[in-house]
């Protein structure tokens, strides 16, 4: 989105209260949806059970096609159509609602920085995995590896990364971590790096209980 | 681990040991790590075009990237990340992160891509430091790499025009600017008081852009703005960069206690010349006696009283 719509969305979002009808569209889950566009989805999904903000999620096969930006998920909000996990949490935060508001300045420096990390690392992982072979895959392993082992580092023994609150970064990384987990590809091998740091692995376990819990695993 | 150690790279201009980001970023991290790396820059040469730069040529091994260079180097014990904690490590790499993916697409187009720049400051700096014929080639190749590269990260489809994303570019330069000058605050370094990898990645992005004599650049304007980070840049070319020879860290130590030595030795010089004049001003009083005056008078006492 240029950046003049996106300030128009943020007035037009602070006008009203979040709506019970708002919806998310994403690909269809077993034959369609890819595992980066997964990630993303299950990241804003995430994010909005952590905001308490309702979302009924429609699988769709023509997501993309409706999508303002062709990329998924985008939620459709009273008349406003938003897609991404960036321009949805600035949207959210417009209808006054935010999980980073009590970061200091250094600590929501470190929180885009981390996220930022994330997208480079695991999402252009993802992205590798689905459409490349396997000639530079140990590199692309290697760099998973290092990404989780700095998201491990980061998290130590809190519940979250900015200790007892949730923010967005806690969002993105359930979303990717939890995909590369459960997604049945053709070598486990991605999923084995991710299991080996028992942290990450409590973490996700403990997303998908608080915030999933009438889901069925 | 005495192998000589070639890095190749573009050559030095607006002050900076290297105009290139990645070519200053391993100089720098050199400078931090103790590294005897000699600089041999490829300008004027014909490596300007075919050349990948910076490449470090160790023995019969060369190695491009930054990234895998800073690898190779701490291989070789030269690691300037060695006090790190891990938390640190990986906040390391996730503010690598940021650069690249926030800093890097508006550093690009403001030096390639703006119209002005490019033809006032960038083209004519990379045409005259490329031999003939190539002062035609060189400077256009790299415009088109990074137009390609802004365009396939930030563009929402291939066949956006570049025009359409600058302000999004731009914004998210500032905001990352921003989100570097909070976490640096008053420290002279990102982590501590000496200087790692990161200190090295951030002064590669930023002192270019500091310095470049550019037209008119809302960036650089911004990042004008934020006296931490310029002061940042200046320290490490003060403190690493300052004389032509190169000088290691032990060797800058050495001149700051060579100075410290030379002061005390006029200070002392001082007090000894006041105290003369004090004599002389009171030179029938029994009580100021012409020698230093002690720190222990019972030690005096002592010297006095030791028994014959």
């Amino acid at each position: 989105m240029s950046l003049a719509a996106e300030a128009f969305v943020s007035q037009m979002a602070a006008a009203e209260p979040w709506p019970e009808n708002a919806t998310l569209y994403q690909p269809l889950k077993e034959e369609q949806i890819l595992l980066s566009d997964c990630a993303s989805s299950l990241a804003v999904q995430t994010y909005l059970k952590m905001c308490g903000l309702p979302v009924q999620v429609v699988c769709k096969t023509n997501a993309e096609f409706m999508s303002p930006s062709g990329k998924i998920p985008f939620i459709h909000v009273g008349n406003q159509v938003v897609s991404e996990l960036g321009p949805i949490v600035q949207f959210t935060k417009a209808k006054g609602h935010s999980l980073s508001d009590g970061l200091d300045d250094v600590q929501r420096a470190e929180m885009k920085a981390y996220m930022e990390l994330v997208n480079n690392m695991l999402l252009t992982s993802e992205l590798y995995i689905q459409w490349c072979d396997d000639a530079t895959a140990a590199e692309v392993y290697e760099d998973v590896s290092q990404c989780c082992q700095a998201l491990s580092q980061r998290l130590g023994t809190q519940p979250f990364f900015f200790n007892k609150q949730p923010t967005e970064l806690d969002a993105l990384v359930f979303g990717h971590l939890f995909t590369i987990l459960t997604t049945r590809l053709t070598s486990s091998e991605l999923a084995e790096r991710v299991r080996s740091y028992s942290n990450l692995l409590t973490f996700c376990r403990r997303i998908e209980q608080t915030y999933f819990e009438d889901k069925n695993s | 681990m005495a192998l000589s150690m070639e890095l190749r790279c573009w050559g030095g201009g607006w002050g900076l040991p290297s105009v290139h980001t990645e070519s200053l970023i391993v100089l720098a991290y050199s400078k931090f790590s103790g590294a005897q790396v000699t600089a041999s820059p490829i300008d004027w040469t014909w490596k300007t075009l075919t050349a990948t730069v910076p490449e470090l040529i160790c023995g019969e091994s060369s190695v491009t990237d930054p990234t895998q260079i800073l690898n190779f180097l701490r291989k070789q014990r030269f690691n300037a990340d060695y006090e790190l904690t891990a938390r640190q490590g990986a906040d390391t790499l996730a503010y690598i992160a940021l650069l690249e993916e926030k800093l890097r697409p508006a550093l690009l187009h403001t030096f390639w891509v703006d119209a002005e720049n490019y033809s006032n400051v960038t083209r004519p700096w990379f045409a005259s430091h490329s031999p003939f014929p190539l002062n035609f080639v060189v400077p256009c190749r790299h415009a088109n790499i990074a137009i390609s590269r802004i365009l396939l990260t930030k563009g929402e489809s291939p066949l956006n025009r570049i025009n359409e994303i600058e302000a999004k570019l731009y914004s998210d330069a500032k905001e990352c600017l921003n989100l570097l000058s909070y976490r640096l605050g008053t420290a002279n370094y990102f982590f501590g008081n000496s200087p790692t990898s990161l200190d090295a990645f951030v002064f590669g992005f930023l002192a270019p852009l500091y310095k470049a004599g550019f037209p008119s650049s809302p960036l650089q304007s911004h990042l004008g703005q934020l006296e931490n980070l310029t002061q940042f840049c200046e320290n490490i070319l003060a403190v690493y960069f300052s004389s032509s020879q190169p000088s290691s860290p032990s060797s800058v130590q050495e001149t700051k206690d060579a100075n410290l030595q030379k002061l005390t030795q006029l200070v002392n010089k001082e007090s000894n010349l006041i105290e003369k004049m004090d004599d002389n001003l009171r030179s029938s009083s029994p009580q100021h006696k012409p020698h230093r005056p002690e720190p222990k008078p019972s030690l005096a006492n002592e010297k006095n009283s030791t028994p014959a």
